[in-house]
């Protein structure tokens, strides 16, 4: 079997891959050389990000891995949506890269985060099970390793919460996986099989089981409710980089993953019987995922249990367009997630740079009381990112994202999903003007001393503040990448 | 251009004097801050002479545009909002929330609030995109939310904040209602246009434009406010400091009457009118119990804000009626409240300064002799709200009971209502006269008490004559209002 391939396509997942081998390598040849790791990778993460450009611009399809027609099926595709999650997950994990700080970041952090990188842009654009499968993986498991990789007991207690949930997540993406195949017989994720199948009754109980085998999986990885559990104490217990990376990046990759996996159902909505049983699942997922990461946040003290709980929240709102199972349900999802995990990559470097490298005491809201006066870009970038994830003006894109989020469910006349939107949306604001609020005011004297070396996290959250300034005073620029 | 000038001057200076300008003197902020507000009333005035409109692409993928104009309804409310903007602004010359024992906030920040609040008032008046309106309308809530919990009453930190979360997440509730009900509208009647949308939205069945028209009268009813959504502000007009107070009630209400004739009431009518009855009832029985409160309250602050449900119940039975002059009804009486709301909180806002409390029940010295002229003010403010003709209130009031004693349907239910709202008209009377009694008739007190109050001058006097000016030139010419309206009334759907 030949197949088709172009390499340009292929570049955003394959240069980060080839960056690791080099940091391997140069590890090898001089290992005196210390920042070489992080430069190649940094420059790895970047070079990938720009060979992404292409497909956010082109207009043309872009398929590529395709076996020969006339039933040819393509197992690579990057076409905007693909390409804009691609993006934003590489610069995510360079932002995490330099959240890490060039200097304590050793070769083996830079290896795990340019694999869990090369997995996230692979899976977004992968359209076979297989590639598919692996990719995700690799975007998951070296994240494991980051979070065990310093000793502390707190942080292998936190990853091994995290190895026994990727380890149900693995097993029920592979169940999922084989049931996929059973029921379409066909591994690549495709409309025309899977309607063809859906035709048959038998074989629509087995697609619809498997996809919601898949959901579940794939809940574990978007942290969404009922499959959260190991949100909250992984978050707190690895360092606050790696958070940072699970809140962002492995969540774009989730959202790509699900969104892969969702496309093939267009061509099941107008049939007979429809999807309902997909339909319901991410419901639930949904309206779980909202309310109940709203009220846990609502209730924390910790700030970066609140953001864990926060994301969970927020797990539910990416899931919310997707609930109308159409073309712009999905790119509502993307944009939401690009949104959140920018906002959440500027809070997660504020907290960073307010606390300092040893983040694990004292990270109460009451430490950051009167910060805007006391500093004020970490607390400026603070309150923007944390008006964004409200959804209030001036964070204007943080509203956007809202609206566009609600509106494919609207559309598709989904209530329950718009009644528990509006319901997390006002407790969200509660959540965190919580803790705008304890921005204001007087500085306490008890206050955490700033810390030595912060540049680097205040640039991260300097630069990811910028980007949602300006997609705030222009949406367009966001919400057309995926269009 | 003008149109843009009237928000984009106060919107960036609000910002920057929140951010970089923090660090400003007093002097110097409030020297900015009202070049910003004059400029932006200077602008909104050649805006509202010219009727510049300005239409660009800004979100081509959700079909929202960058669309503001100015037409007769929004023009009052425009004039209304930059005219108060540049008062609250001068205000900050008497009162100054930023500089207190407990608390000591920049100059810069409470100024650049009232800018951004004011900002988002304009641009709601002038937005004609429906999604752009929803956007517009949020941006008031965290400058406001700002003013309350940090200037507020500086005596009760916990009222602060409660009043504070209590005013963001009532509102904000509303709003997401808003909005849900705005994102039905447009995905089914496919265009987000204010002026394509009434033509576009005639093709819904009756039960989607009742549902439609339910979900945005909800949402809205919470800002304006109607009985039962109004417990939130009482709670907000007591705590916020004197300016924020006038805002709230000149120009952050307005937002949700506008809305009511711009989204339910124009988009979809038909089923506006369906609800129409139950907003109707809901208005009356806040006259009823505004005034009934009113009659017991013992916090001057909290009187004059449950007196703002009760004349927001006239203009929502206005509204209600589905006439051209119960809708004219309601846009007068929307301005005239607003500044006779404006007015009252000035003077007792400026009461409280000088007392600490504006509680009704202890005795003090007669405002007519020791401060005659807020006495004076005071009295005016009083006798325009309970409806004098020759003043601003008595157009809204009246007008509004002649256009739902002939409504366009439901005469039964409206007629009813329009009976009991004039009883509430009488309460209106009650708790006035209270009031002048307590306060400004006052006590018998030894001269060496300690309740002198200073009299009003300098800024305070110009603040008041303005407002005391406005009062009596709507009373008694109540047609600059009508005529600007007039001809926009006449082509608003829901009125016949």
């Amino acid at each position: 079997m030949t197949l088709q391939m172009s390499w340009g396509l292929l570049l955003p997942a394959l240069i980060p891959v080839a960056a690791m081998v080099l940091v391997l390598v140069v590890d090898a040849i001089i290992p005196s050389a210390r920042l070489a790791a992080p430069v190649i990778g940094a420059l790895g993460l970047a070079v990938g990000a720009a060979a992404a450009i292409p497909g956010v611009v082109a207009s043309d399809p872009r398929l590529t891995l395709c076996t020969p027609a006339p039933d040819g099926r393509c197992m690579w595709d990057g076409g905007p949506l693909a390409s804009t999650l691609q993006i934003a997950a590489l610069l995510a994990t360079l932002a995490v890269l330099a959240l890490a700080s060039v200097h304590r970041a050793g070769v083996i952090d830079v290896v795990l985060l340019l694999a869990s990188a090369a997995g996230a842009a692979g899976v977004v654009a992968s359209r076979d099970l297989g590639t598919w499968l692996v990719t995700l993986e690799l975007a998951t498991l070296p994240v494991i390793a980051l979070v065990a990789w310093r000793d502390r007991r707190a942080a292998a207690h936190g990853a091994l919460t995290l190895l026994t949930t990727s380890l149900v997540s693995f097993a029920l993406l592979v169940l999922g996986t084989a049931l996929w195949v059973t029921a379409t017989g066909d591994p690549t994720l495709t409309g025309p099989s899977l309607a063809t199948a859906w035709a048959v009754p038998e074989q629509r109980t087995l697609a619809g089981l498997a996809t919601v085998v898949l959901l579940a999986g794939l809940a574990f990885k978007l942290s969404a409710v009922p499959f959260h559990a190991w949100t909250p104490t992984t978050f707190t217990a690895g360092p606050l980089p790696v958070s940072a990376l699970l809140a962002s990046a492995s969540k774009l990759a989730a959202v790509g993953a699900l969104i892969v996996v969702l496309a093939p159902y267009d061509a099941v909505v107008g049939m007979a019987r429809g999807p309902h049983v997909v339909v319901a699942a991410l419901v639930i997922l949904t309206v779980a995922s909202m309310l109940a990461g709203t009220v846990m946040a609502l209730r924390q003290t910790e700030v970066v249990r609140l953001l864990a709980w926060s994301t969970v929240a927020q797990a539910g709102w990416i899931l919310l367009p997707l609930t109308a199972l159409s073309v712009a349900g999905r790119q509502a999802a993307a944009v939401y997630a690009v949104v959140y995990a920018v906002a959440s990559l500027v809070a997660f470097a504020a907290v960073r740079a307010i606390h300092g490298p040893q983040v694990e005491d004292r990270r109460d809201l009451t430490a950051y009381r009167g910060l805007l006066r006391r500093d004020p870009i970490a607390g400026g970038t603070l309150a923007l990112a944390l008006l964004v994830l409200a959804g209030l003006p001036p964070g204007v894109i943080g509203l956007v994202a809202k609206v566009v989020a609600l509106r494919p469910a609207i559309a598709a006349g989904l209530w329950p999903v718009a009644v528990a939107a509006v319901v997390a949306a006002v407790l969200g604001i509660a959540v965190y003007v919580r803790w705008f609020a304890v921005l204001f005011g007087e500085a306490d004297e008890r206050a955490p001393a700033r810390p030595g070396s912060r540049r680097a996290s205040l640039g991260v959250a300097a630069v990811g503040a910028a980007v949602l300034i300006v997609t705030s005073a222009l949406p367009q620029l966001l919400v057309g990448l995926v269009t | 251009m003008a149109l843009i000038l009237t928000f984009l001057v106060p919107g960036v200076v609000g910002l920057w004097l929140v951010t970089g300008g923090r660090a400003l003197t007093t002097g110097a902020a409030r020297a900015v801050a009202l070049v910003a507000a004059v400029v932006g009333a200077a602008a909104a005035v050649v805006a509202v002479v010219s009727r510049p409109a300005v239409d660009r692409a800004w979100i081509p993928d959700l079909g929202v545009r960058w669309h503001f104009e100015v037409d007769g309804i929004s023009a009052p409310l425009i004039i209304l909002t930059a005219v108060i903007g540049v008062l609250v602004v001068a205000h900050a010359w008497v009162e100054q929330p930023w500089a207190g024992p407990t608390q000591t906030g920049s100059a810069a920040t409470y100024l650049g609030a009232l800018l951004l609040v004011e900002t988002g008032a304009l641009a709601t008046f002038a937005a004609r995109d429906a999604i752009l309106f929803f956007i517009a309308f949020e941006i008031v809530l965290v400058p406001m939310w700002l003013l309350i919990s940090r200037y507020g009453d500086r005596h009760n930190p916990a009222a602060r904040a409660d009043a504070s979360a209590r005013f963001i997440l009532y509102t904000a509730v509303g709003s997401t209602l808003m909005l849900v009900g705005i994102l039905v509208l447009v995905t089914q009647a496919g265009t987000a246009d204010l002026d394509a949308l009434p033509a576009a939205a005639a093709r819904l069945t009756l039960h989607q434009q009742t549902l439609i028209a339910a979900l945005l009268t909800i949402g809205l009813a919470v800002k304006v406010p109607v009985f039962p959504l109004h417990t939130w502000l009482p709670a907000a007009h007591t705590t916020a400091p004197t300016a924020g107070s006038v805002l709230l009630a000149a120009v952050l209400l307005k937002l949700g009457t506008y809305g009511l004739v711009r989204l339910p009431m124009m988009t979809v009518p038909d089923g506006f009118a369906r609800i129409a009855p139950v907003l109707a009832v809901a208005g009356v029985i806040g006259i009823l119990w505004g005034g009934l409160i009113c009659l017991v309250e013992r916090d001057l602050k909290r009187l004059i804000a449950f007196s703002s449900v009760a004349h927001m119940g006239f203009v929502v039975l206005g509204l209600a009626s589905g006439t051209t002059t119960g809708l004219q009804a309601a846009l007068i009486g929307n301005i005239a409240h607003g500044v006779i709301a404006a007015l009252l909180f000035v003077v007792v806002g400026g009461l409280k300064h000088r007392w600490g409390s504006v509680d009704l029940t202890v005795v003090r010295p007669a405002l007519r002799e020791v401060s005659p002229r807020l006495g004076f003010a005071m009295i005016l403010g009083l006798a325009a709200g309970l409806g004098l003709p020759g003043l601003a209130g008595f157009w809204g009031e009246f007008v509004a009971l002649l256009g739902a004693w002939n409504p366009a349907h439901h005469t039964g239910i409206l007629r009813t209502g329009v009976v009991i709202a004039a009883v509430g008209a009488v309460l209106a009377a009650g708790y006035s006269l209270r009031v002048a009694r307590l306060v400004w008739v006052g006590d018998a007190v030894a001269d060496d008490a300690p309740h002198r109050a200073a009299d009003a001058r300098g800024a305070e006097l110009a603040v008041i004559s303005t407002l005391v000016l406005a009062v009596v030139i709507i009373g008694v010419a109540p047609q600059v209002v009508f005529s600007v309206t007039a001809d926009a009334a006449a082509l608003v759907g829901g009125a016949r």
